[in-house]
């Protein structure tokens, strides 16, 4: 029957196509994946030690999902060609599969960020800064010294944060010559700051006045919207595709 | 005749000059200026856990160009018990024995050379006390400018000193408060709750995957039996055959 086979070629033109778009999505979230985990911003050292590195975790499994929906979405367009309803089958339940895993990464992304307060890190840095008992805490401390230097930032919300609270720092450093790090300070080309008294004082121009945070936040929640929401619309995708295999499937004469 | 005690005769003229002598002898001059905590510029560190920082006396001690200008820090309850004739660096005012030996200490001593008038524009002229760590310790160096043990409250005072004679002084200053640090624990770091973002995401592909497994279900259910997509069955292209079948199982005969 002419419409019949009409039909059913737009369907499988349909399905190949969906499948096209599956495969350049998986290439693309493995991408961006592989670029958040190589932790760009010198992240993850602060991440870790928050208890939070389950963002860099759905990166991870979004760099396998991505790669298993590229090979998947070949297994089906062969499928769909085919009209092999063992290939077909085997598709879709590998494909169940793998949105599952693509779903957790999601919601953990999109949890996670939740859980990104500045209290969290004034917390770990006040406790973990400058401390030097265990051995790890000197990659949060020149995690923190890097991202100072770098964004020109002190503290999470500022330098009264070492003034407000306790800290790990505070034991070590007197508070009559260290009001605030060294890294706070407005530095020369040497490293030396420019007027120690001025940046002791907390004379505008001298020292950096504003929080870290803002640094922190923006990569880790650019990150964790594009591991979740990216994720969320290639899985919507899937399952328009999904369906309309099974619907393919279902008609395949046995 | 009366008997009255001899006088001297210059006796006369030692009660006037007695009486003159004793305004010059309480004569410190009161100057109204008040110190005050640095405002202009804002400063961070204005006060911290042990330092503040107080303007400089500018264009206060004008005309006691032989005097020292010292500071006098005071616990709140000592500072009106405070006494001027105290010296600096006596055992009554060292900064070592402060708080609890010495109720009051004296230190940054400059002359006014230290404190020109007028203040020249964007000149930062501050003074901040508690900065020097070194001699805090340091009974040999009584004037420390040490860091203060204490959150407080301080009041200050500055006071000229010719010689070891008093001269002038401001009024003492209103109470400063150090800043506290409040211990790590206080820091709360309870999460603000699930946002909604998270909740449509959760809920949404948690349907979607319900509706995938239960087509999965209905599909294999349907296996075998040629189901609702019969209409739209169709054929694998490269299967077309025609299967013959002999249904006469016509067979070549031999040859009888």
């Amino acid at each position: 029957m002419a419409k019949s086979d009409d039909c059913v070629h737009i369907l499988q033109g349909l399905l190949v196509f969906g499948n096209v778009v599956i495969g350049m999505c998986g290439i693309a979230l493995t991408a961006e994946c592989i670029y958040f985990v190589s932790n760009p911003h010198g992240l993850y050292p602060l991440l870790k030690a928050t208890e939070n590195s389950d963002i860099n975790a759905a990166a991870w499994i979004g760099i396998f999902v991505g790669l298993a929906l590229f090979a998947l979405s070949i297994l089906g367009i062969i499928g769909v060609i085919k009209a092999s309803r063992t290939l077909l089958l085997v598709y879709i339940i590998l494909m169940l599969i793998t949105f599952a895993f693509e779903m957790a990464s999601c919601i953990t992304a999109a949890a996670h960020r939740d859980s990104l307060t500045p209290e969290h890190f004034q917390k770990q840095m006040l406790e973990r800064y400058q401390k030097s008992e265990p051995a790890n805490n000197s990659e949060v401390t020149k995690a923190w010294d890097e991202l100072m230097l770098q964004n020109h930032c002190c503290g999470v919300k500022g330098p009264s944060d070492w003034q407000e609270y306790q800290s790990a720092f505070r034991l070590t450093h007197s508070d009559a010559d260290y009001p605030w790090p060294r890294t706070c300070c407005v530095l020369d080309a040497q490293g030396l700051p420019v007027s120690l008294d001025g940046c002791k004082l907390g004379v505008p121009g001298y020292y950096n006045s504003n929080g870290c945070y803002d640094a922190i936040s923006g990569p880790v929640n650019t990150h964790a919207w594009g591991v979740a929401w990216f994720g969320f619309a290639i899985l919507c995708w899937i399952f328009c595709v999904l369906l309309g295999t099974m619907f393919y499937w279902s008609g395949i004469e046995y | 005749r009366p008997h009255s005690r001899p006088r001297h005769s210059g006796v006369h003229t030692m009660i006037p000059l007695l009486l003159l002598l004793l305004p010059a002898a309480h004569g410190i001059a009161q100057l109204s200026y008040r110190p005050v905590l640095t405002t202009e510029p804002l400063l961070e560190g204005v006060t911290t856990a042990s330092t503040f920082v107080v303007n400089q006396p500018r264009c206060i001690f004008e005309g006691y160009d032989n005097a020292v200008i010292w500071l006098v820090v005071a616990l709140d309850q000592a500072a009106s018990n405070f006494n001027n004739t105290a010296g600096p660096g006596t055992s009554e005012t060292e900064f070592q024995g402060f708080p609890d030996r010495v109720r009051a200490y004296m230190t940054l001593n400059a002359t006014l050379g230290s404190y020109p008038c007028p203040k020249a524009d964007g000149e930062i002229a501050v003074l901040r006390v508690g900065s020097e760590t070194s001699c805090a310790q340091d009974v040999t160096r009584p004037t420390c400018n040490g860091p203060l043990p204490v959150p407080g409250p301080y009041r200050v005072k500055f006071l000229a000193l010719e010689g070891s004679v008093p001269v002038a002084e401001t009024a003492w200053s209103t109470p400063i408060t150090l800043r506290t640090a409040k211990p790590l624990s206080s820091i709360s770091t309870a999460g603000s709750g699930h946002s909604a973002d998270m909740i449509a995401i959760t809920t949404i592909l948690s349907i979607l995957l319900a509706i995938l497994l239960a087509g999965l279900v209905a599909m294999l259910f349907f296996w075998g039996s040629d189901s609702c997509g019969s209409s739209g069955s169709f054929s694998k292209p490269e299967s077309v055959t025609v299967r013959r079948y002999n249904t006469h199982h016509v067979y070549d005969q031999p040859a009888a």
